[in-house]
């Protein structure tokens, strides 16, 4: 994805707590990344940007700066979508953590994402909860 | 899209196969290159015992359901809430299914509430969940959709 805020400084997971706010990142949600979506998941959604795609991005503009152990797994997730996003588009992704939950065998972090437009409206909120395994997460 | 909106309508289903292909076409799309997804050595040594595809693939395949029922509706005022149970792996053929189990009309706005559920060929649940939908209340449908 063409990220046009990808930052250099990366996080670890022993490093991150409740609250703590990923740097927003923008993508422009053109006709190539689109299109490259689509095939991916094989789409009918062809005249807008299909909004698994713009949570894709969000989820992203998250993991570019997030350095969590190979193996990490998605758990559940919640979404809830607000607008339409056109082809074109650029948005703007917030990530926060919102749980930061350690148990004996797993770690679990729970992430809330937003989405918003060029006109600073909402476009999509989610929430995500991933797994991480515990022996990797504590050698980071 | 559905011609009526109705309790107990079913939505239509969505059948995928997931290949290796699949899963990497997705990594490319996503930008998200965990080794569990598209490293068969790695993931072969993890206890999931080998790839497997990305929750945000599988929930791909849910929201194309959802655009199948619902149309932009879904892509402007739709909600889902899902569990993994179980990871999708190359050469499973996953299907979407999915009901309205009821509908409430408040302030011109309908809403749909459906459960969905993502199985595999072994009929294994993949992804459970449900999901809300506000769609514009129609009065000349309104006997169809109450």
């Amino acid at each position: 994805m063409s990220d046009k805020g990808k930052k250099e400084a990366y996080i670890t997971y022993g490093e991150l707590v409740p609250g703590y706010e990923f740097p927003p990142a923008s993508y422009e949600l053109d006709t190539l990344l689109v299109a490259k979506y689509i095939k991916a998941v094989d789409s009918s959604a062809d005249k807008i940007v299909p909004p698994l795609a713009v949570a894709a991005c969000a989820m992203t503009a998250m993991s570019g700066v997030l350095l969590l152990p190979p193996g990490v797994i998605h758990a559940s997730q919640e979404f809830e979508f607000f607008k339409l996003v056109p082809i074109g588009a650029t948005v703007d992704c917030h990530a926060r953590v919102a749980q930061k939950i350690t148990r004996t065998k797993m770690h679990m972090l729970v992430l809330e994402l937003s989405v918003f437009d060029e006109d600073r409206e909402r476009v999509q909120s989610g929430k995500a909860t991933i797994v991480l395994p515990v022996e990797r997460a504590d050698a980071e | 899209m559905l011609s009526e909106i109705c309790e107990g309508k079913t939505l239509p289903l969505v059948t995928r196969e997931i290949t290796q292909e699949t899963i990497n076409l997705y990594a490319e799309a996503s930008g998200d290159f965990n080794p569990i997804h598209i490293d068969e050595s790695f993931a072969a040594q993890t206890p999931l015992g080998g790839t497997i595809a990305h929750g945000m693939l599988i929930l791909a395949y849910v929201s194309e359901m959802m655009i199948q029922a619902f149309g932009l509706s879904w892509a402007s005022g739709g909600k889902l809430s899902v569990r993994f149970k179980a990871p999708a792996r190359p050469g499973d053929t996953v299907t979407v299914s999915g009901k309205i189990d009821s509908t409430e009309h408040k302030n011109n706005i309908l809403y749909a509430n459906c459960s969905l559920e993502c199985c595999n060929q072994k009929n294994e649940t993949i992804v459970i969940g449900g999901a809300v939908v506000k769609l514009p209340w129609q009065q000349e449908k309104a006997h169809a959709w109450s």
